[in-house]
């Protein structure tokens, strides 16, 4: 452990300060990028890691599902809010998202927190008014058109016939295995079971598991989102901003591309905000913080490939509707 | 190879990130990425996801030798509970033996190992850098509107002696009459070259509202005929000198530079 620390630091502190001045500005920009991706996330995928191993040591096993209501729509609805109980920014949401899977969510329900969690939260919400104030809608439309999709989508994936099947396998032993865990340990709950040092173990083991699965997919995810960032010139996106039909899509292809967190998009729309159409705006807002490079790198830890395709294409189709729709009325 | 990678991929990928994390805010670089209101947050997860990669190292060891002597998978007790999933994989990948399964595995674990690499590089080896002339190239020049507090400072009467490129440049955007300034302007940033007038560049600065990734260029225009010859793009220049007139006659006024030295890049290289 020591000899570890140690050798990581002196490779940051002796790593000479020559290194990569072969490389050309741009792809030391696209670099530069990346890391400022991972800096930037790094710490609310810790919380969210923490945040999901408090929820399956501490919280009982059936406590969410028992107090939920029971008609699903409204279920979902409940669950879409979960987010303003739990501001964390949308990469810290998917560790979460896993650890309430495992204490008994749905996978449709666990969706629509996944979604809808990154818009409707109280930071969120707080710095799209502060970006936009009451102007041309876009708060209030991000607000609605993030609860609709997100629970479009919940309803959408909880009529599966098999909602396991849309889980990665890796993802569908850790449920069984909880769910053989809390049928073994039934009675007794959570709550009561095993010494503070057993937790401590349990818990440095379940970080060990979340890191595993989330940190390669958010290293991968920023890789790539620095280096699309550096090969797409954005004259081209701009050039088509005043468009009401291509402005939508221009800036719904940037919010998948640059991937940048949910708490401080609408700063960066904002700059946007006079080349580009309030329906374009809207369409950047509602599905960047849902689907980005980054999300679906760090969604594929939980959920298959061809589920994903299918989200990413039901909230990419809703959000330019109402991105469009509102272009249309304006 | 392939175990190993499994049960420490995640940990030494996190301690890689803390090292770094922890490094840039210790030597005060951490703002060549991020917005310093994120700082302490930044940090004070770095230092709970320490204490886990410590214990990780100290715990999963441990773990692991009890599991080799229990009888099997299905042995009872808290911990070796949560090692059997990884017992389930083991299973799995016994069933899909063959040539093809074996050469995904190597691919997966070749895969896991450049991630590893690649984030080291990255974030322990590269020397920290800001954004280049490159990236101001692709965003639009004072834009709009920038970050929260982008109303236009109060400039008639007002003390322009603390104000940044940023207040400059959301000032011009306003083509105020040059003859309004009496005082002498003084900015530092690096050099932008301007894209329509070779005998303009820009003083030039990004401004940061959440991460490097937000990052927007803005930038006082300097008028000087020959710029070329002193400096280059990227170079970090301080410049002192007054509003004129546009002498290539655009709306908006120029900086007429009195003096113009090469200088240092800053601590904080972006204005917030």
């Amino acid at each position: 452990m020591g000899v570890a620390a140690v050798l990581l630091l002196s490779v940051r502190s002796f790593a000479p300060a020559e290194t990569g001045a072969a490389l050309s500005d741009g792809v030391r920009d696209g670099i530069t990028l990346a890391i400022s991706v991972v800096i930037e996330s790094l710490p609310f995928v810790f919380l969210g890691i923490v945040l999901s191993i408090a929820v399956q040591l501490f919280l009982p096993a059936d406590f969410l599902v028992r107090r939920l209501p029971r008609n699903p729509w409204v279920r979902r609805a409940v669950v879409s809010m979960f987010g303003v109980l739990l501001p964390v920014c949308e990469c810290g949401n998917v560790p979460l998202a896993r650890g309430l899977m495992l204490r008994g969510l749905s996978v449709g329900e666990s969706m629509t927190f996944l979604l809808a969690a990154p818009i409707l939260n109280p930071v969120t919400i707080v710095v799209t008014y502060q970006a936009f104030g009451w102007e041309d809608g876009i708060l209030a439309w991000r607000i609605v058109g993030g609860f609709l999709v997100a629970n479009l989508i919940g309803w959408i994936f909880s009529r599966h016939p098999d909602p396991m099947r849309l889980l990665t396998p890796g993802f569908q032993a850790t449920c069984a295995h909880a769910a053989d865990e809390q049928a073994a340990h039934a009675g007794g709950g959570t709550g009561g079971r095993g010494s503070a040092s057993a937790k401590a173990r349990q818990a440095v083991r379940m970080f060990a598991d979340e890191t595993s699965a989330m940190l390669p997919a958010l290293m991968v995810g920023s890789a790539i989102a620095g280096a699309i960032q550096i090969a797409i010139s954005r004259d081209v996106l701009v050039a088509v901003g005043q468009d009401a039909v291509w402005s939508v899509v221009a800036l719904m292809l940037l919010a998948f591309v640059i991937s940048i967190c949910s708490n401080v998009d609408a700063f960066f729309a904002l700059a946007f905000g006079s080349t580009f159409l309030p329906g374009a705006i809207i369409a950047f807002l509602v599905f960047g913080p849902m689907i980005d490079i980054k999300m679906l790198a760090l969604m594929r830890t939980t959920f298959t490939a061809r589920t994903l395709v299918q989200v990413t294409a039901v909230v990419a189709l809703a959000s330019a509707a109402i991105g469009l729709g509102v272009n249309a009325l304006a | 190879m392939r175990e190993f990678l499994r049960r420490w991929q995640g940990v030494i990928l996190a301690a890689i990130g803390v090292v770094a994390t922890l490094w840039l805010a210790a030597t005060n670089r951490l703002g060549f990425y991020i917005h310093p209101r994120y700082f302490l947050f930044t940090v004070v997860m770095a230092v709970i996801a320490v204490v886990f990669v410590v214990g990780a190292f100290a715990v999963v060891p441990l773990l692991r030798r009890r599991a080799t002597d229990a009888a099997g998978p299905e042995a009872d007790g808290d911990e070796m509970d949560h090692d059997h999933d990884h017992d389930h994989d083991h299973g799995a990948d016994a069933a899909e033996a063959g040539p093809a399964a074996s050469a995904r595995r190597r691919l997966g674990t070749a895969a896991g190992v450049a991630i590893v690499a690649g984030t080291a590089v990255a974030l322990l080896v590269l020397p920290p850098a800001t954004l280049t002339t490159a990236t101001a190239e692709n965003r639009e020049l004072n834009a709009a509107a920038v970050g929260p507090d982008s109303a236009a400072p109060d400039l008639v009467g007002g003390d322009t002696s603390s104000f940044t490129v940023k207040d400059w440049a959301l000032l011009l955007r306003q083509n105020p009459d040059p003859a309004d300034f009496v005082d002498p302007v003084e900015v530092t940033g690096f050099v932008l070259p301007s894209p329509d007038d070779p005998d303009v560049f820009y003083v030039a600065r990004f401004t940061v509202t959440c991460c490097a990734v937000d990052a927007q260029p803005v930038g006082v225009p300097v008028h000087l005929p020959g710029w070329q010859d002193r400096f280059s793009a990227d170079d970090w220049v301080a410049a002192e000198g007054r509003l004129g007139d546009d002498p290539a006659g655009g709306p908006s006024p120029v900086l007429i530079p009195e003096s113009l030295e090469p200088t240092e890049q800053p601590e904080q290289p972006y204005v917030f």
